[in-house]
């Protein structure tokens, strides 16, 4: 209705007085309960300030992240093993993977060209390997035969012949792979990767191999 | 699987690695570690290589702490109501608690699965992509 008013004060005079009066009877009408004054004061000009509503910062809505973080994952201690390991449990793995890696090389025969071979088995798994080590840095590590359960990028975890759980360090020392008598070093200085990101890793044909 | 694949040998290696995580888990139902942490190579290979993992994969592998989710053993498997005459399974991972949910229904097809997914132009259809082969003793969701 003020709306209505104040629009009508634009037009000519006699327009707005003809307006007028019929806005009075109208309002006088239609809110007989109402004093004259009370209607006045409803429908004067009113210079209204809009003013720019800010209620505080808004809190964006975090992502809902839908992994862990790396601090979480080391805190609930996701991929720690127990140090108490039973050889017998893993040897289905080692058929399992004795089978894996036949199946990468399409039957291993003394024929088969080496190279070929070698260059599969960088990007194998060696989960479930026996592996032993045949030279170190470090003496008391050579000769220690197991199952590897863990392939970090720093270590080797493998379980010994007396159900014990070791930790190899990849960093000088040569491993050694045997696949129904193919057998395979492993330079534990050039394996220095995550076992996940060896896959997708081109490795430099040339390099001097050094303890 | 056809004998061309791209990256085969990364696709035997994730076989490999999903089936020594069910074989450690079978011997020794303890062991959630170590299944886990194949699991977890696993993941990290596809996610590497861009290789799509099958569904009947994806859904036994924990999304937040890449377990294995066998029933009973790493995961609960329940049915719950959320509609009328609709029921879902929800599998809940019993190391972290993230719940995974499907619903019933036995219409559903696989986008995989549906004809609209594959290639229209029939020269591209000779160089499909082969899913990746389903594990021997892989348990699918549903």
């Amino acid at each position: 209705m003020a709306l209505a008013y104040i629009a009508t004060k634009e037009h000519s005079p006699q327009e707005s007085k003809q307006a007028k009066a019929f806005i009075d009877s109208f309002l006088k009408r239609s809110l007989h309960n109402l004093q004259e004054e009370e209607i006045q004061r409803h429908t004067d000009y009113k210079a209204v300030v809009l003013e720019h509503k800010y209620n505080g910062k808004k809190t964006q809505k975090k992502k809902k992240s839908k992994g862990l973080s790396a601090k979480q994952k080391r805190e609930m201690k996701l991929f720690h093993l127990k140090p108490e390991q039973q050889r017998s449990v893993f040897l289905p793995l080692n058929e399992l993977w004795k089978q894996y890696i036949r199946d990468l090389c399409n039957g291993l025969s003394p024929e088969s060209n080496p190279q070929m071979i070698q260059s599969k088995l960088l990007k194998a798994d060696f989960h479930g390997a026996i592996v032993t080590v045949t030279k170190s840095k470090c003496p008391s590590y050579v000769g220690t035969t197991g199952i590897i359960l863990q392939e970090t990028k720093h270590v080797f975890r493998i379980v010994t012949q007396h159900d014990r759980l070791k930790v190899i360090p990849k960093r000088n020392s040569v491993f050694t792979v045997e696949i129904d008598g193919f057998i395979t070093h492993v330079y534990g200085s050039k394996f220095q990767l995550k076992s996940s990101e060896r896959s997708a890793k081109k490795f430099k044909l040339k390099g001097t191999i050094d303890l | 699987m056809a004998t061309n694949v791209k990256d085969k040998d990364a696709y035997l290696r994730l076989n490999f690695l999903y089936q020594a995580a069910h074989c450690v888990l079978a011997t020794n139902p303890e062991n959630v570690e170590l299944a886990r942490f194949y699991c977890h190579t696993e993941k990290n290979i596809s996610k590497r290589l861009v290789l799509r993992q099958d569904p009947s994969v994806k859904r036994t592998i924990c999304k937040k702490c890449c377990s294995l989710l066998v029933p009973g053993v790493t995961a609960t498997v329940r049915q719950r109501k959320c509609r009328q005459r609709q029921r879902k399974t929800v599998v809940r991972c019993l190391s972290c608690g993230k719940t995974k949910q499907f619903l019933n229904n036995p219409s559903y097809v696989l986008w995989g699965d549906r004809p609209e997914s594959q290639p229209q132009y029939p020269q591209s259809q000779s160089k499909q992509v082969a899913t990746q082969k389903p594990p021997v003793n892989s348990k699918t969701a549903r």
